[in-house]
């Protein structure tokens, strides 16, 4: 009789389910099958109108994952860039990755998409799905940014000492020594931004960009089924979360596998 | 100390009173609407349809009170009964009729395509494949979406809208004509025109509209507008507010 594990996850990151734990209830497969349930449920039971919302979503889906995977290719550069910059010795470099971070932090990001949309449209002309990755990748490069500092910062400087006595210079350090075990740290919490990444998308409806909430709004506004139209969006947001939190999840176990090893 | 507590109840009970003898009607408007109802320096909502309520509300014997709401989900408040009716030009539709009522019209409307100053369109056949903007959930929305080969693109307020129209985002803009003359004729004065006025099929009017079944006071404020269109007072506003 082996004991299980229980893990319970307080965190507002993935959920990692333990590798013994083979529980059939999980709060993941609640969540998911409960999920699915409902909206089969509704979509089979009253298909008008709740089938029809469903129909209405899919380019706004499109136009969401777009918008997410464009923002955090971008915050990835960004934040590399600015988290190397908080750590650097290079006076300017530093102070520059480190008033960016602060200046972003400090201003709600409905804001920043409002102000980064319209400053753009009188600079330069570019596409309105532009403008809004631009906004959302330059905001979440700020959180990106913590999070490689706290990443490279927590491989133990008995390693840098190391390789700098093997002769690596500073930058090779950081490239052959750190950065590889570095980010195994940084995979979850970037996981989590990526998540976090997805549903601030929602506010880019604001900018009149076409995307899952737009559209069901739209719906709304013509029908005036405000509250089945939420209902659907809800589920829709929470199913494409809970398959990203999966995924990531796993991906965290691999990872914790090979540290075992 | 008795004496104290003896006047404020009797002061309360005079206020009381006379607001009992009032009916207060409360009104949702969205005041991003120049101008029919906007914001005005002071932070007062204004407009041609608040100083036409006011005097209905005079002659019909109730008291208006305004609420600033965000246009999408004024609807769904109405339907919840977070307040007593809408003043914020509604056009009256019949899709509209199905889930709620309308007063007696007050203001007859047509719907205007805006386009940028330098641009030759005149009507959606000059707009084929290219992006044309309107406030969610209006008429002119509505309009857009039912043309052919036009990508219909909705905005939270109308001046985004027209910020986006501005700076080259979209191509044109489809509003009622009071918002669009307000618009091309002052806020961007040369650099955005009306192309012209777009026949979306009959000829659309405002009306106040308040939840399905509320006669008391679906009746007052038809009463009100009725009162209010038999006098010069009309010609008095277009003349302030719209100035044709």
């Amino acid at each position: 009789m082996r004991e299980k594990k229980v893990v319970i996850d307080v965190g507002d990151g993935a959920a990692i389910p333990d590798p013994e734990d083979i529980g059939l209830f999980t709060a993941w497969r609640i969540s998911f099958f409960g999920t699915l349930a409902i909206m089969a449920f509704l979509v089979i039971t009253k298909p008008d109108p709740y089938l029809a919302i469903l129909k209405y979503l899919p380019d706004g889906i499109v136009i969401t994952f777009k918008v997410t995977c464009a923002s955090i290719a971008l915050a990835l550069v960004l934040g590399l860039i600015a988290g190397l910059g908080r750590i650097s010795k290079n006076r300017f470099f530093n102070l520059a990755a480190s008033t960016y971070i602060e200046v972003v932090r400090g201003i709600p990001l409905l804001v920043q998409l409002f102000y980064i949309y319209f400053a753009l449209g009188h600079l330069v002309r570019v596409p309105d799905l532009v403008a809004a990755i631009i906004a959302m990748g330059f905001c979440y490069g700020a959180y990106m940014g913590e999070v490689f500092r706290a990443g490279i910062n927590s491989i133990d400087d008995g390693q840098t000492e190391a390789s700098l006595s093997l002769g690596f210079n500073r930058s090779q350090t950081m490239r052959y020594v750190i950065l590889p075990q570095a980010w195994r740290t940084i995979l979850p919490p970037v996981g989590n931004e990526f998540i976090a990444l997805l549903k601030d998308t929602s506010l880019v409806s604001i900018l009149a960009v076409s995307d899952i909430l737009r559209r069901g709004r739209e719906f709304a506004s013509e029908s005036f089924l405000y509250f089945e139209t939420y209902t659907m969006i809800a589920l829709v947001y929470l199913l494409i979360t809970l398959v990203l939190s999966k995924l990531l999840s796993n991906m965290e176990n691999r990872l914790s596998h090979y540290e075992r090893r | 100390m008795a004496k104290k507590i003896i006047l404020t109840l009797a002061l309360f009970l005079c206020v009381a009173s006379t607001a009992m003898a009032q009916k207060t009607i409360i009104f949702a408007v969205d005041a991003t609407w120049p101008p029919m109802e906007f914001m005005d320096s002071d932070k007062q909502i204004v407009g041609y349809s608040i100083d036409y309520m006011t005097a209905a509300a005079k002659a019909a014997g109730f008291t208006p009170v305004f609420k600033n709401v965000a246009w999408d989900g004024i609807f769904a408040g109405l339907a919840t009964g977070k307040y007593d009716a809408i003043c914020s030009s509604v056009s009256i539709t019949e899709k509209r009729q199905e889930t709620m009522d309308f007063s007696t019209p007050y203001f007859k409307v047509r719907q205007a395509l805006i386009v940028p100053a330098d641009s030759n369109a005149k009507s959606f056949e000059d707009l084929k494949g290219q992006k044309v903007g309107a406030q969610i959930g209006t008429t002119g929305y509505f309009a857009i979406k039912a043309a052919d080969g036009v990508e219909a693109k909705s905005y939270d307020e109308v001046g985004l809208a027209m910020e986006d129209l501005n700076v080259g985002r979209i191509s044109a803009v489809v509003c009622d004509d009071p918002v669009a003359a307000n618009y091309a004729m002052d806020k961007y004065k040369g650099s955005l025109k009306i192309a012209s006025t777009i026949e979306t099929g009959e000829v659309e009017f405002y009306g106040i509209a308040v939840k399905k079944g509320n006669k008391e006071v679906l009746d007052l404020v038809s009463k009100g507008i009725e009162d209010v269109a038999k006098t010069p007072y009309v010609q008095e506003l277009q003349q302030k507010w719209i100035g044709q």
